[in-house]
């Protein structure tokens, strides 16, 4: 079972940025701030979702718990961010907006070849995280060097469906 | 949060707002009037009725008008979406973007520039699904424009019921449309929704069909 995390501070964003997600995977969700530890031990995966680009109230919350999972995390975009945070890595301004080429820069279980990625964010942060994808020499998606935690600055529900189901796979 | 929605009188932009007034105050409405027809961001037939909906809501209204001129409408977008901030203290806006990340990622930007919360709430949703909610949520709209095979003469004027969506559904199996008009195969106009205090009734309309591509424009309607 797929455990999404909501990181929107607004219910009404989480139409736009979690409920996609769990019709994607026919997964449910959970608000970071009802997060049980009985739901971390129940999931076999857990994904971290994105929100507005206005929100930054889940930058607030503890993450720390990230740090000590062993089970496969991707982290959607303010989901990456909140895995930065989680690591200690420090988030630096950088603003994208849209659709944006990706070239791949290491092989990895999730995505290959080239593709095109659907961006909404203004932080970033990927600190000695395994850099597995780049947008204009941008690191977008990147990888703990041991664990299977992933974090993906773009929105892969938007254009690129086979990353969440990749991820589903592993 | 006080919430401007981006609307255009059609099926979507109206959904958008009846799902955002459940958790905030809708504070005005804001339509980009465009003289291209091939605009992307801001062209559907009967945008005029935009005005008798606004008026039915009780919600006010800032109409700004555009060439639509390909970056020039979004300059045009940038200052109405600014008056609406300036006017009606308006914390974000709601659009019912769909999947176009074209026109998403446009407003997304201009939000961003000028501060605003951007609420998307139809965002990736299937297109059955869509039909499904419009209907599930009371509002009436007729279709007033077709751009796709199979859909003829016969769908434009008629309102987009249990039946409707029902061809819509069977034209998605024999010719791939997307059935909730994502593609543009389909524009619609809203006559009724939850909140409007009155009806719109339509007394005369006129229609301009060949090839499977047509609109029938409302050329008089009332609130009533």
């Amino acid at each position: 079972m797929i455990l999404i995390i909501s990181t929107c501070s607004d219910e009404l964003s989480e139409l736009e940025f979690v409920k996609p997600l769990c019709e994607i995977l026919g997964a449910k969700a959970k608000h970071y701030r009802m997060l049980t530890q009985k739901d971390l031990a129940k999931a076999e995966k857990i994904i971290i979702s994105g929100t507005a680009l206005k929100d930054f109230a889940y930058l607030d919350a503890d993450w720390s718990w990230l740090k000590e999972i062993d089970k496969p995390v991707l982290g959607i975009c303010a989901g990456m961010q909140v895995i930065a945070k989680a690591f200690g890595f420090p988030l630096e301004e950088h603003t994208a907006i849209g659709p944006r080429p990706v070239t791949i820069e290491q092989e990895n279980p999730l995505a290959e070849g080239d593709f095109e990625a659907y961006f909404l964010h203004t932080k970033t942060g990927v600190g000695d995280f395994d850099v597995l994808a780049a947008s204009e020499d941008i690191p977008v998606m990147i990888k703990h060097p041991q664990k299977d935690i992933y974090g993906c600055i773009f929105h892969p529900e938007v254009m690129n469906e086979e990353i969440l189901d990749n991820f589903s796979n592993l | 949060m006080n919430l401007g929605v981006l609307f255009s009188g059609g099926k979507d932009s109206t959904l958008a707002m009846l799902k955002a007034s459940e958790f905030h105050k809708i504070s005005c409405l804001i339509t980009l009037v465009s003289e291209n027809k091939e605009s992307y961001m801001f062209q559907t037939p009967n945008i005029h009725i935009t005005s008798l909906q606004a008026e039915a809501l009780g919600l006010p209204h800032i109409i700004v008008d555009t060439k639509g001129e390909k970056e020039k409408e979004l300059a045009d977008l940038k200052k109405a979406l600014a008056e609406a901030k300036a006017q009606h203290k308006i914390d974000g806006i709601v659009t019912g973007a769909v999947r176009s990340t074209y026109q998403a990622s446009r407003i997304q930007r201009i939000c961003h520039e000028l501060d605003l919360w951007c609420f998307n709430p139809l965002w990736l949703k299937d297109q059955l699904e869509l039909l499904k909610d419009v209907l599930k949520s009371g509002i009436v709209a007729m279709i007033s424009g077709v751009f796709a095979e199979p859909l003829d003469r016969e769908f434009l004027g008629k309102q987009l019921d249990k039946k409707m969506a029902h061809k819509l559904e069977e034209a998605e199996k024999t010719h791939g449309i997307n059935p909730a008009g994502e593609g543009g195969e389909i524009e619609t106009t809203v006559l009724y929704a939850p909140g409007f205090k009155k009806k719109i009734l339509v007394k005369k309309t006129s229609v301009r069909y060949a090839d499977f591509a047509g609109t029938c424009h409302i050329v008089e309607a009332e609130l009533r």
